[in-house]
Formats: structure tokens, sequence, C-alpha cells
């Protein structure tokens, strides 16, 4: 049953679902009605508004439900690899072993806003010495003691260096708690000194060779791991195998981020667009479910721009969004001020960029790895954020700021300034707590002002 | 000479010092988050702080920045937006059990001494660097030996004195304020945590007035960040390796992954100076160290005092809570 596009409550969700099982809806072993997770503690679903169709249907069912497939994963005898502050680099190789699976722990972010604050993660972190002035991915912690949220990884690898203090350090108390982690080195980006041998990477920045040959050393110490673990070779020809389908992911992303963004009307809800994105990072603990996934999204989202059928009114105030949100319900948010998302930088662009065949697998990886906007000067990310803004013609930015990140703190004004000064758009910052209902006036005050001056511009 | 400020213990003063450039290591004055336009909260203070220093300071200077902090980092940008001084990001690897974060460290030594260059320094031979090694090594074992000679406070700033003028700081050629009073020592204490800003060196004299003594100074003002004695033969035969591992190697510290390092020095440090309890401080927003502050009282059989500090005084109640730790103390 094909329904015009619009978004749904929960409610809706469940009558719509209960008349495409009467006609005959084949499901995948995880489907179901969206609102049976809200049962398992998931309330915030409730105050959620959904995308109508049956890809987004098959999108909320494979996320909520990830816990549930590791389990099982484990039970058939895969193993499983926590891949930590690891933003699509691990699990590409990880997925290399037939018999490993990846996850993202730190995805336990959003559990405080999916569950609206009842599992108690952050309670539990509070007690551990990391306390709210931390980015809420201390809820990982909480995930781990509770090991209510996913299972105990079977290998943990976590990235530092140039990565947030805020993670690293969560990662050490976690590793001082008894949990072992194979800590590998991500060395910040610099631009190559005149004269010094460079590499381009995905996504167009520059890198010396000398620090993708250091990167491509540390996960060649990966490799063996993943090796032992799994029991299998993961030699060039495995590696390859796993880059050739991880860019099958990526380029349906890709596809989806174009179609999606520069489409007029919009085509797809930015909060099924952001759970889509999430995907390219550690494909939701299983890569090939997650390329169909996205196949029935992208595919929806093919007929909708065909057929000029969008889930807004036509002339949404078209925004740039930065950073991923604690709470997902401030995508609903921008959407309900008459704003609409034309691209974004959830911090993980580079995960959407092709990882370069035709060269040593390692090699392409630390490439990739390099590429992470996030390791480089903020200059660096505010340049391809520019970049992106041109090509999806969005008239407006939206940096939220991470509670207690410490990036956070100063990157944010380089970026605007940046973008204010390139592309002359207007630019608001908002902080978005993992549950933003108390501050949620505020928020929707600024987003009304930002999609009112993008409307008075367009006059003008 | 050219002055290149840093306040990172992990750059090596002596490979800035070999390059005839005078290394001096900031330990700066407060400054409000006024400092960062723009900036929201969460600014750790000493990162303010440094900033500050760093845009306020004479226009012939160089800055280094390193990455031991993530907000350290980002700042390198900051500086290098608001003045048109020279900026080198030094990359510190966090980790240090591979041969890779002993490769970048090394390399990145390397690559400062070409930018010591640039900033108007000559190579140094392998017998100057050698020289200039020894020369610091010598100094920090006669920093050492002010321990116990000096009050708690003044060594501590001994220390920062050496760090801001290397083996010619004035204490160490006359140690002026060499400890007074009975002899009788307080409740002997470790000052534990990351670098201190030049106002919070009152919380010697508090400690003291309130019946103590700092007995380690394991901040990274302190006797945290002084490299061990050096093998002189090693330095003469390998000064460059010798000072890249020493500088890499040697320094305890929070940020490293693993950081077992930091408690198996402090282990050894606290049973050798026989201490009764510790001050645990880190600065607001300095996710670093404040992270470890309750592994360490998991951690310590000793009894543990948190204090966290913005960019001003040690204020009444910070005061009130070390006068109460130590009449448990006492």
């Amino acid at each position: 049953m094909i329904e015009a596009p619009r978004m749904i409550s929960l409610g809706e969700w469940d009558a719509r679902h209960a008349d495409l099982a009467a006609d005959g809806l084949k499901e995948a072993w995880y489907g179901g009605p969206i609102s049976r997770h809200v049962d398992q503690g998931d309330t915030r679903l409730i105050k959620l508004r959904f995308d109508n169709s049956v890809a987004a249907l098959g999108l909320w069912n494979f996320l909520l439900t990830e816990e549930e497939r590791l389990l099982r994963a484990r039970e058939e005898g895969y193993k499983l690899v926590g891949a930590m502050k690891d933003l699509g680099t691990v699990p590409v190789l990880a997925y290399s072993a037939s018999r490993l699976r990846a996850f993202y722990p730190d995805g336990a972010w959003w559990i405080p806003c999916v569950m609206e604050l009842n599992a108690g993660l952050l309670g539990i972190a509070d007690s551990l010495g990391i306390d709210d002035s931390f980015c809420p991915v201390r809820a990982m912690l909480g995930a781990f003691v509770t090991e209510a949220h996913f299972p105990i990884p079977d290998l943990l690898t976590c990235s530092v260096g140039a990565t947030c203090d805020d993670f690293s350090v969560i990662a050490q108390r976690l590793n001082g708690l008894g949990y072992p982690i194979h800590w590998w080195e991500i060395p910040a980006r610099r631009r190559p000194d005149s004269g010094e041998a460079a590499v381009r990477l995905p996504g167009g920045f520059e890198a010396p060779r000398e620090q993708v040959a250091m990167v491509r050393a540390e996960l060649e110490r990966l490799r063996p791991l993943f090796e032992d673990l799994s029991g299998e070779r993961l030699d060039e020809t495995a590696c390859a195998a796993g880059i050739r389908e991880a860019n099958k992911v990526r380029r349906i992303l890709r596809e989806l981020r174009q179609l999606a963004y520069a489409a007029e009307p919009c085509p797809m809800p930015a909060l099924e667009l952001l759970i889509a994105e999430m995907l390219a990072i550690h494909f939701c603990s299983d890569r090939d479910e997650s390329a169909r996934v996205l196949a029935g999204l992208l595919n929806e989202v093919r007929r909708r721009v065909d057929r000029r059928l969008g889930v807004l009114p036509e002339g949404a105030a078209r925004v740039f969004w930065v950073n991923p949100v604690a709470d997902l319900h401030a995508m609903n948010l921008l959407e309900e001020c008459g704003g609409r998302i034309c691209g974004t930088d959830y911090l993980f662009c580079h995960a959407y960029d092709e990882i370069p065949e035709g060269m040593e697998s390692m090699e392409a990886l630390a490439r990739m790895a390099l590429a992470d906007p996030m390791i480089g000067p903020a200059a660096d990310r505010a340049d391809r954020i520019c970049r992106d803004i041109e090509l999806f013609g969005a008239e407006a930015m939206i940096i939220s700021r991470i509670p207690g990140a410490s990036h956070c703190a100063t990157e944010g004004v380089l970026i605007s300034e940046a973008v204010r000064s390139r592309l002359d758009i207007p630019v608001i910052e908002v902080e978005v707590p993992p549950l933003i209902d108390p501050v949620e006036a505020t928020v929707r005050t600024r987003m009304e002002a930002l999609v009112e001056m993008v409307r008075e511009r367009r006059k003008s | 000479m050219r002055t290149v400020s840093y306040t990172c213990p992990f750059v090596p003063a002596e490979w800035i010092a070999a390059h005839g450039l005078h290394p001096a290591r900031i330990v700066p004055e407060p400054a409000g988050l006024a400092t960062l336009p723009g900036a929201g909260e969460g600014v750790c203070p000493f990162t303010a702080a440094f900033f500050n220093e760093a845009r306020s300071a004479p226009p012939d200077r160089a800055v280094i920045v390193t990455t031991v902090c993530d907000q350290m980092r980002r700042m390198s940008e900051w500086i290098e937006g608001e003045r048109n001084v020279p900026v080198f990001l030094f990359n510190v690897p966090a980790t240090w059990e591979s041969v890779t974060a002993q490769r970048i460290y090394r390399s990145e030594v390397e690559r400062l001494g070409r930018a010591l260059v640039q900033w108007g320094g000559r190579p140094p031979t392998e017998e100057e660097l050698s020289r200039t090694i020894l020369a610091y090594d010598a100094a920090r074992s006669r920093l050492r030996d002010l321990r116990g000679v000096l009050a708690a406070g003044d060594f501590s700033k001994a220390i920062s004195d050496f760090f801001r003028n290397g083996p010619d700081a004035a204490c160490l050629a006359a140690p002026s304020t060499a400890r007074s009073g009975s002899g009788e020592r307080g409740v002997p204490l470790a000052l534990v945590g990351g670098p201190l800003l030049s106002v919070h060196f009152e919380i010697f004299d508090v400690i003291a007035e309130a019946g103590g003594e700092v007995v380690l100074d394991a901040t990274g003002t302190g006797e945290r960040v002084l490299i061990p004695p050096l093998d002189r033969r090693a330095v003469r035969e390998d000064p460059f390796g010798t000072m890249v591992d020493a500088c890499f190697g040697e320094l305890p510290d929070a940020f490293r992954r693993p950081n077992s390092g930091l408690y198996i020095w402090l282990k050894e440090e606290l049973e050798r100076r026989e201490v009764r309890g510790i001050i645990f401080s880190h600065h607001v927003f300095c996710d670093t160290w404040h992270g470890e502050a309750r592994r360490l009282k998991e951690w310590s059989s000793l009894p543990v005092l948190i204090l966290d500090t913005n960019s001003g005084v040690l204020g009444a109640r910070t005061v009130s809570r070390i006068e109460a730790f130590l009449e448990v103390l006492k």
C-alpha cells in the first residue's frame, strides 16, 4: 500500500503497520510495529514524527534492534568487535572477516534520549566520576556496566590522539574498570610542509605521506587481532573485498544524500536521513543488511523525487546542519519551524566518501582515517562544509553544540565565521541536550528566527 | 635571541635551546572567557589563559602548542587567527607502547627542528646538542636537590623558573627562600593534577597554613614533569635519540593511553615520600584530569580530596575544604 509521503506519529504508524501487515507486508526477521520498542523502554519514540514509508519502517526497526541482532550474531558464532571512537575505518577492516561483527559502543550516547533518561546510564557515569561536564557519550560507561544495551564485545579497539578528550577519558575510565582496549593512534592531520611528500585524501584534504604511513602502521597492528579473533586470514584479497562492500554502502548513502538534500520538495525527513547517515560509520552491526535497508530508502527517495513528492511543503528553508544531535527530536523541530535539511556534517562526512580501491587496502584505510574532518584543523572542516553548502544550495546553517564536548567550546566560532565570511548565510548555534524539552522553547525560537531570516533574504 | 613559548612538558626545551633560541614554558596568568570572543561554555581556564598569554606576547615570539589536550590543539588555530606569530602544532601521541607512537614523536621533534631554523635558529651539531642536553640534565639534578631545602611552594616555583629560564634560572644559582622555622613538618601530602595557573600556586601556602606540606608536587607544573636523570654516556653517543626517548618515554601523564604509567609512578613516589593524603586538583572543563579524579580515589588507599579550580584565586570554600581535610589527617 503506497501512501502519499508524510510524517506520522507513532500511533499512526501502528495503524499503518497493521494495514500493511494485512496487505501482506514482508519484513526482515527483526521487523514489526515500531511501537513495540516503546514497551522495551524507548519512550522517546512517542514524541517523534516518522516518515510513513515501508523503507523508513525498515530503517527504524534495523536501528532499534541492534542489541537483539548482536546477541543473535553471537549465538550464531560471530565474534563481536567494539570499534570505539572510530568513524568508519575499523569496522571496514573487521567486516573483511566473515565471522566478525563490528559495532559502535559510542552509539550508546543516544540511549539517554531514546529511553528518556530512564535507563540510568548517565547516573552510572556520574557515579564513576564522569559527570555532566562530559559529552553524553558518557552513557556508554553505563551501558558497559549494566550489560543491558549491547553484549560486551569480544574485542575493543579505540582510536586516540586527535580525538575529543571526552571520549578518550571515558575509554580510559572503561579500561581502568578492567575492560582491555587496543588503542591505536590517529595523529592530528596537518597540512604538508612545503616540499613534503603529500597524499590527496578522499574528500579533498591533503596529508603528509609520512602521516599516512604511520596510520597505516597502526591499522596493521589491528589486523592480526582480528585474524586471531575470527580465525580467518585477513589477506589483501579479503581486505579489498571488505572495502568494496563498504563502498557499496557509501555509494548508496552518497546518492541518497545528493537526492534527498537537493530535491524540492524535501523527499525524506531529517530524522530518517540522520539515522541513515549514521549507518555509514559502523553499519549498525550488520554491513550487508545495512546496505539492503539503505537501498530500500534510496529507492523510496528516488520514487518520490521522480514524482516530485515530498514530506514537507515546497519552499522550506534549506538548512545545513553541523554536528549530530543528542536528542533526535531536534530534527523534527527544525521541520516544524519551517526548515529542512540540505546538507550535513555530523562529524563523519568522510564516511560517505568512497575508500580508494586499486591500492593496498591498509593504505586505502589509512587515507580514509586521515580524511576525518575532526582530526584536522577546524578550518579544513569549515572548508568542506562550505563546499557542501554550495553543493546542496543551503541557505542557512545550524551548529548544534554537544553539551560538554571538548571540541564544541571553540570550534563552532571558527566554523561559523568561515561560513559567514565565505558564503554570507545566516548561522545559529544551539545546544541540544539528550532531552531537549527544558530548552525546547528557546531552541524553537532560534530556529524560527533563522527560517524567518532565510525567507526575508529570499524576498530581497 | 628569539623566545619560543610553550606550556606542554612534552616539548623538548633542550632541542629549542640547542638551536640557539630561548625556550620559555609559560605558567599563564588567569584569563576570563572574554579573551575568547564567541567561545561557548566549556573552555578550560588553563587553555583560555594560555591563549591570552600567547596573543599578548611580544611580536617576535613563536609559540608551540601540542596535541596532548583537544582544546589546546584547537587553540592553535585561535592563536594563528589572532596574531601573526608563528605557531607550531606539535603532535604528541597519546599512545606510547607502539613503535609507531615513538616514530611519530621522533618525527615531530625533527619537524620542530626545521621550524626552529625557520624561526631564526640554527641546527645544532651533535656536540652542541649533547652539551645542551647535559646542561639541562645537570640543572634538573640541582633542582631536585632543592626539594626539602626550599619550602614546598618555593620548590614548585623553582621548577617553573627552571622551565621558563632553563639552566640559567636564578633559583638554581642561589636559592633565595630556604625553608625557615623549627623544622617541624606538616602532614605529608601529594598534590596531583594538571598544570597550575600562576595564581594557584597559593595552594602551597594554604596547605602549609592548615598544617600540611606538599612533599610530592605531581601536577603538570611540578616534579612529575621533570625528566629523570639521563645516562650521560648515552647522551654523548646519541644525543638526539636519548633526548627523544627521555622526553617522550619518561613523563607520566593522564592523557597517555593507557595511562597506567601515571599510577605506577605515583605508587612509587607516594610510598617513597610517605605521603598521608592526596589533594587532587583539576581545572573545570579539563576532561583529561577531571576523568582521573574518581579513579584515583578508588585506586589509592590514602584519603583523597578533589578540588576543581577555575580561573580565579582559590575561594573560601576550597580553603575550608583543605583545612577540613588536614584536620582529619592530623
